[in-house]
């Protein structure tokens, strides 16, 4: 009979007539323990072995007994310093005998704890009196220890229990295997049993041939860390950015495309911001050196919203007492905001006439000239959005970035009536953190004016709603100092750490 | 968003209410005012929106808590005095033409209410008054005024021209005795705006027939400086817009009357031949007029979303301050004549009004509604594209980045040994910003492997491999396009791992090609950033679209790192 080396060697090494703990068997074979188990559970499945098992108490010397053994313990060496003061006749000072007993620190309080219980005399007031036919050779406890130390079992329970007490020993119960070669083991290797060899890369040929039934695989350290694989990930934002847009498009949005580098017309004019508003200025956005002006802008929507501007919208519309020239609308900034690519869509020029109802997103980079510190950057991702549609209110806005927050975890939303000059009536939005429960602010909305829409050509209402993509990555991550997340100066190591978003 | 200071107590008073600390501040927060934090002396610290300008100090936000509360309703406007004094304005600087002004009788000040005006006027500057480029404060003790100085009559005060070198004056916190010109380049506060009057030939000046008391925007003369002791104020406000400066004095005016002040008017008297268009005309202030705009019923139940009855309507207006009378139209449909405060600067356009009414009636408590419209959604194609050659990118197993679009010029060009207007990749001439944040974000990019090179050489004490790659902006001039700019989305990626070499990254280049059925051809070609003889131009389905290659040592020398680095960078677009 062919079997694996191991299962070989515990057969052979078993004994017929006895049972024998398998770790004896697995030290005579020269196998790992673990190995010679499992040995012994498939000779057993084959009905070759017999496994039994058995609970064994064991007691163990503590480091502080074997001390003991090899200078004595306290209350003896107390003992017998007191005899040979002469403490048997007269009470002699304990400091004096604490010395010539070489005791000092702890050990002065454990023989003073044992001296007086086991009968070897009396500590009264720092004076003490030894008893002088106490029997220091028969010490129980001494005794027991020394019988563990050579490996006889001590049977007296009471007694174990109080070296115990003392910390001198340790006792733990074990489960010892015990296997035995049974009939038709023993039938086996008079028959004669070979050890089949290991293998350690199972080959095609091993699978083909067949050859893999009877041989044994090498075992490897399955619980060690192996080698990381170079990975590829898709950055944190960009995977934030898409779960995003998922949501979006999931709500019926439709993604908008723009110029980054825009005219001042759609992103500030078009917005019903004054011209000498005090955001529009190089404190708030990068205006540009070259190139400088944008080189057309349409006509008729000029002239539309320099009339808004000036005398606003509407029978009772009144329009802002500050100058509008068409050269400040013309000059060229980086984007403070995506809202300019939706004047360019709101108005016609980027997909054509629109017709409510209408939904379109963007998640895309914004630039302001604010500050770089751990929580801002000069450049972003701003998620915008907006539903144009006849007839809409408040609470299609509520209803609507309710719908998104949720699907991010952040509920119990809190509409703080707000100002924005583009949006009238205008809301912040506080939500409840999923992680902290802190109220934090998550975003600004509004349903933008009249100025804005009826210049444009828009007749319907439009509802509009943004927020920071790294303020929602910030709320759901916790990251302390974001320049490490975006930009140039990210640390890698942090990239390839964070979880995953889904 | 700006900040004002507000001792709750004062509050407490103006208001009349013994509600605390906590009460107070979840009823401000309902206004729209958020607490920030406390200051040193304990007062609360306020962030505010700059439309509610009259809530720019602690009169004015009492004024709302009233109005909330409903102790106060509908419009209200301060009694007024005819006028006693005159401002004759006879050629101010034609940059700086208007001006108004007020009277203010029976102030009883203490050091938090003169704190509270001083605070009123600074936030106004900052505000309204654009630094004090539209609209400037001045505030005098009407006591140090003596009349006649112009031709009107007996009390009249004079805004005219002066030389900046011929006048002197003992302005505030001085002791010396100044010419304008001075003061704009020794006084401590009149440096700050000197800005604002550098360029003009003569300066804004306002005299009484004591002589100069007034040299606005800049500063006021310390000879009617206000104190505690002040009873009577003389308030005037000059600038560029008329408007801009009769609404900040109605401001000013209702915040001092709310400490019991009584308004009188003055007489502004334009000349005939003095800049600006009120020549010849008098205009009577401060201009307490109301203004009225028609609201639709319809229109306000369409934003705000609810039925209304006309009862709640009228309500809802009184709480905000206004007063609203029910009226039908033309066309029959319920419309509100409403009647607006002249310290509501806000109010523009009836829009305005129903946000008002919303605010009253609590937005708050509104409930959510998904609107009944569907749209299909989608992804637009350059969006979809780019996401799908990211994923075969990961993939490959890059480490895709998220690098700034904003370089600067060295790292952009010179640590790459590339020149604005040469003929290779990364060689466009760039987007400049004016007066950028830092030398650091002066340009945008025009190539993205500057920007990847930048991450190798800051992390080079992170483990290797690092193949890292990113999708983004690259922008150059080009004046065939209506903005001067060409933007497009770059394709970019580096291997840096010891013994990587050119054969890497090929690899990597076609496997992306062959996913998106593109022909990849690499002809030999010359970069000054990469080494010669292991550099080709990536031609995607013929047509030329970036380079790849393996990294110059002086660029590798130049960012710090140890080991090769093979790379690519091409157009998103060669791949469609």
């Amino acid at each position: 009979m062919q079997l694996p080396e191991a299962q070989v060697a515990v057969l052979k090494t078993a004994d017929s007539n006895a049972d024998r703990p398998i770790t004896e068997i697995a030290d005579e074979a020269e196998l790992k323990p673990e190995t010679a188990t499992r040995a012994a559970f498939e000779l057993e499945d084959d009905g070759l072995l017999s496994v039994t098992e058995r609970t064994d108490t064991s007691v163990e010397l503590t480091d502080e007994a074997d001390e003991y053994l090899e200078s004595g313990l306290p209350e003896l060496r107390l003992y017998e310093a007191a005899l040979e003061a002469g403490a048997d006749e007269e009470p002699v000072p304990l400091g004096k005998l604490l010395g010539q007993a070489g005791l000092d620190g702890p050990a002065v309080d454990i023989a003073l704890a044992n001296f007086a219980r086991k009968g070897y005399g009396e500590v009264d007031s720092g004076d003490v009196s030894a008893a002088p036919d106490a029997s220091a050779d028969a010490d129980e406890e001494l005794l027991a220890l020394e019988s563990i130390a050579a490996g006889e079992p001590v049977d007296d329970e009471n007694l174990l229990d109080q070296l115990d007490r003392r910390g001198l020993v340790e006792r733990s119960d074990s489960t010892i295997r015990l296997v035995q070669v049974t009939g038709d083991g023993v039938t086996a290797l008079m028959e004669g049993v070979e050890a089949a060899e290991t293998v350690d890369r199972l080959t095609p040929e091993l699978i083909t041939s067949g050859e893999w039934e009877s041989v044994e695989f090498t075992e490897y350290n399955v619980e060690a860390e192996a080698e990381k694989p170079p990975q590829g990930k898709e950055h944190i934002l960009r995977q934030t950015a898409n779960r995003v847009k998922d949501v979006l498009v999931g709500m019926g949005f439709k993604e908008m495309e723009g110029p980054h580098v825009d005219a001042q017309f759609w992103i500030n004019d078009c917005l019903f911001m004054p011209q000498d508003h005090p955001a529009r200025t190089h404190w708030d956005q990068f205006d540009l050196e070259s190139p400088d002006k944008i080189k057309y802008l349409p006509e008729d929507l000029v002239a539309n919203v320099r009339s808004a501007h000036l005398e606003g919208v509407g029978e009772d519309g009144e329009g802002y007492h500050s100058p509008w020239e068409e050269a400040v609308a013309k000059s060229l900034d980086l984007r403070g905001h995506t809202t300019s690519l939706s004047m360019r869509h709101l108005s016609g020029h980027a997909t054509g006439d629109l017709e409510p109802p209408e939904r379109y997103f963007s998640v895309e980079k914004v630039y302001r000239n604010d500050t770089l510190d751990p929580t801002h950057l000069l450049e972003f991702f701003q998620i915008e959005g907006w539903v144009l549609a006849e007839d809409l209110s408040a609470r299609d806005l509520m209803g609507t970035f309710t719908e998104f927050y949720e699907q991010f975890g952040i509920t119990d939303l809190d509409f703080k009536p707000h100002y924005n000059p583009y949006t009238e009536p205008s809301f912040e939005l506080f939500g409840t953190h999923p992680e902290t429960g802190e109220v934090v602010e998550v975003g600004n909305s509004g349903i933008f004016r009249d100025e804005v829409c009826r210049p444009l050509g828009v007749e319907a209402d439009v509802m509009a709603w943004g927020l920071s993509l790294e303020r929602l990555l910030m709320l759901m991550y916790g990251f302390e100092d974001i320049r490490d997340v975006h930009g140039t100066l990210c640390d890698l190591e942090l990239l390839r750490d964070v979880e995953v978003v889904y | 968003m700006p900040v004002v200071d507000v001792d709750p107590d004062e509050l407490r008073d103006l208001v009349g209410t013994t509600k605390d600390d906590d009460e107070l501040r979840e009823d401000l927060f309902a206004l729209g005012l958020e607490f920030e934090g406390w200051t040193e002396d304990d007062e609360f610290q306020l962030e505010f929106a700059p439309d509610r300008l009259d809530r720019l100090s602690v009169e004015g936000i009492a004024r709302s808590l009233r109005y909330q509360y409903g102790t106060d309703r509908g419009v209200y406007i301060p009694n007024t005095n005819d006028a006693e004094w005159t401002i004759e304005v006879d050629g101010p600087p034609a940059e700086r033409p208007y001006v108004t002004g007020a009277v203010v009788r029976g102030l009883d000040f203490d050091a938090e209410s003169l704190e509270s005006l001083i605070q009123v006027q600074e936030k106004l500057h900052a505000t309204m008054g654009r630094q004090r480029a539209k609209g400037a404060i001045g505030v005098h003790d009407l006591v140090a005024l003596k009349g006649t100085a112009g031709t009107a009559g007996e009390k009249s005060i004079r805004y005219t021209a002066m030389d900046p070198d011929e006048e002197t004056f003992v302005p505030l916190e001085s002791d010396e005795e100044l010419t304008p010109r001075e003061v704009t380049e020794r006084h401590h506060m009149g440096s700050d705006y000197a800005d604002l009057v550098a360029d003009l030939d003569s300066y804004p000046a306002i005299y009484d027939d004591l002589g100069l008391f007034s040299f606005p925007p800049v500063i006021n003369g310390r000879r009617t400086e206000v104190s505690e002791q002040s009873r009577d104020l003389l308030i005037e406000m000059t600038g560029t817009d008329q408007w801009t400066i009769d609404h900040m004095c109605s401001i000013v005016c209702y915040a001092l009357s709310a400490r019991g002040g009584q308004v009188e008017r003055v007489n502004v008297e334009y000349t005939d031949d003095t800049p600006g268009e009120y020549a010849g005309h008098t205009l009577d202030r401060p201009d307490f007029s109301v203004k009225t705009k028609t609201v639709a019923h319809d229109r306000i139940e369409s934003i705000i979303g609810v039925e209304f009855d006309t009862e709640t309507v009228v309500d809802c207006a009184e709480r905000a301050g206004l007063d609203a009378t029910e009226s039908t139209n033309d066309d029959g449909q319920t419309v509100y004549e409403v009647e607006i405060p002249p310290y509501r600067v806000d109010v523009l356009h009836p829009l305005d009004v129903i946000d008002d009414i919303g605010r009253a009636y609590g937005f708050n408590d509104l409930e959510p509604r998904y609107p009944d419209v569907s749209t299909v959604g989608g992804r637009h194609e350059r969006s979809r594209l780019e996401d799908a050659v990211r994923d075969s990118l990961v993939g490959l197993g890059f480490e895709d980045l998220l690098n700034f679009h904003m370089i600067s010029e060295a790292e952009n060009f010179d640590r790459l040994d590339v020149s604005p207007g040469d003929d290779y990749l990364g060689g466009g001439e760039p987007v400049t910003i004016r007066e950028p944040y830092s030398e650091a974000y002066e340009i945008l990019r025009t190539w993205a492997l500057p920007s990847l090179l930048l991450v190798l050489e800051n992390n080079t004490h992170r483990e290797y491999p690092q193949h890292l790659s990113e999708i983004g902006l690259a922008a150059h001039l080009d004046d065939s396009q209506n903005t001067g700019v060409e933007e497009y989305q770059t394709v970019a990626g580096v291997l840096a791992e010891t013994d990587v070499s050119y054969e890497d990254a090929r690899a990597r280049l076609q496997a992306l090609a062959g996913a998106f059925g593109a022909d990849l051809e690499t002809p030999p070609t010359e970069h000054p950033a990469f080494i010669s003889g292991r550099t080709a131009e990536v031609v995607l389905d013929g047509e030329p679209a970036g380079v790849i290659g393996e990294i110059h040592p002086k660029v590798l020398v130049e960012h710090d790192l140890e080991l090769p680095v093979a790379a690519f960078e091409f157009r998103l677009d060669a791949l469609q």
